[in-house]
């Protein structure tokens, strides 16, 4: 399996350091490094719950900003979320977890930052937005070995299919600019813009 | 139950609907194949819209399960939409370029103005109509279908049992979020007026 063809795309390429400091976290350091306590991953899967539930909200809303056929891409997005919220909510149940923890601050941050963007951002940054949160979360687990106590969790974020959906939202993130070279040509349509 | 109770007070349309020049012809197979065309271009129009609404729906809800419902609704709209595709070929009609009708746009803006602004109870208020409506017409045509009709498909897919539940599941979640109430009955009355414009429209812009 190869990042490069995702580390090497414009946007990726241009978060600089951040992405080599993303990448390096000490949370993600200790899972290679196997000292990460069981309690520790259990406070970060509760969260991560969390996030991708107030994440629901991003592709619904950037389907009502987004024009066709893109929208495809976004309902098959918010189609995966709701999968995964129900992964989550097995596995949770397994391990006796609460979901309903307080959030923490980073990942309020995060998602209130996601919520602001998709109500006041243009639809093409959206999709980079979107591809930003899905290749950071790719990269980082797919650059453990899946081995130890953790290889449940590493295999399912690192896997083809993870990857697959990677790769069509940095396609979508790319065809916003043949979009836009196109756009002068659609017929005047108010529900296109309604909104947004 | 709510939605039977809005679907009971909109029955003069309901009728009107069912007598309706566009859908006899539909029902008999003698609508200008032109005509069917045009209105086939506008509801893709109409539904890109519509997929719309049903994501903004989906961002007011707070629970993964009403969210899962309006992905479903999501799914059927593009699986109609593939129906409308495959009808661009045979009439050979572009999808891409549909300049709305009055009637289109009018019905478009009410449904996007609802969804963006309005409660979750208003918006599936206004977007139950087109489901039950279609749903209905749909099951009233059955009896209409011979060997090699026009317009079999097009009656077979909302006649069709996977549309009828997707109408139920919507006209549940309807029954839990919303009330009986001013803003609940506009947008359901005002939708089911919307509808029946949107069948006169392509007769009236047919040349």
């Amino acid at each position: 399996m190869s990042l490069g063809e995702f580390e090497e795309s414009p946007l990726v390429a241009g978060t600089g350091r951040l992405w080599r400091e993303a990448a390096e976290a000490v949370f993600l350091s200790a899972i290679r490094g196997g000292n990460l306590p069981r309690e520790g991953f259990q406070r970060w899967l509760v969260q991560d719950y969390s996030f991708a539930k107030g994440l629901v909200m991003f592709p619904a809303i950037a389907v009502a900003k987004t024009p066709w056929p893109v929208q495809n891409f976004l309902i098959g997005r918010l189609g995966a979320l709701v999968a995964e919220l129900d992964w989550f909510e097995q596995n949770a149940q397994r391990q006796a977890l609460d979901l309903n923890a307080a959030l923490h601050p980073t990942c309020r941050r995060y998602v209130d930052c996601l919520i602001v963007s998709v109500y006041t951002q243009p639809f093409e940054v959206l999709l980079d937005i979107l591809y930003g949160v899905e290749v950071s979360y790719l990269c980082a687990w797919s650059a453990l070995e899946a081995s130890g106590p953790y290889a449940e969790f590493i295999n399912r974020w690192s896997n083809v299919h993870f990857m697959a959906c990677a790769r069509f939202s940095m396609f979508a993130s790319g065809t916003r600019t043949s979009y836009r070279k196109n756009s002068s040509t659609r017929s005047c349509d108010t529900s296109e813009t309604s909104g947004a | 139950m709510l939605h039977e109770s809005l679907w009971q007070q909109n029955a003069d349309i309901t009728q009107r609907c069912l007598e309706h020049a566009f859908v006899r012809g539909l029902a008999d197979g003698t609508l200008d194949r032109d005509v069917f065309g045009q209105y086939v271009a506008q509801d893709t129009f109409f539904l890109r819209a519509f997929l719309k609404a049903y994501a903004l729906a989906a961002a007011k809800c707070d629970d993964v399960e009403s969210v899962r419902i309006f992905h479903e609704l999501m799914t059927g709209v593009l699986e109609e939409l593939k129906l409308h595709e495959s009808y661009s070929t045979k009439l050979n009609i572009d999808l891409d370029h549909v300049k709305p009708y009055l009637a289109t746009s009018a019905y478009t803006n009410f449904l996007l103005r609802v969804a963006w602004r309005g409660s979750l109870a208003e918006v599936m208020a206004a977007m139950v109509p087109c489901m039950r409506l279609y749903a209905h017409i749909g099951s009233e045509l059955t009896t209409s279908l011979r060997p090699e009709h026009p317009y079999e498909d097009w009656i077979k897919t909302y006649s069709g049992d996977e549309f009828r539940q997707l109408c139920a599941r919507l006209e549940s979640l309807l029954d839990e979020v919303a009330s009986d109430c001013p803003a609940v009955r506009d947008a359901y009355c005002y939708a089911m007026q919307c509808e029946l414009n949107f069948f006169s429209a392509p007769l009236e812009n047919h040349e």
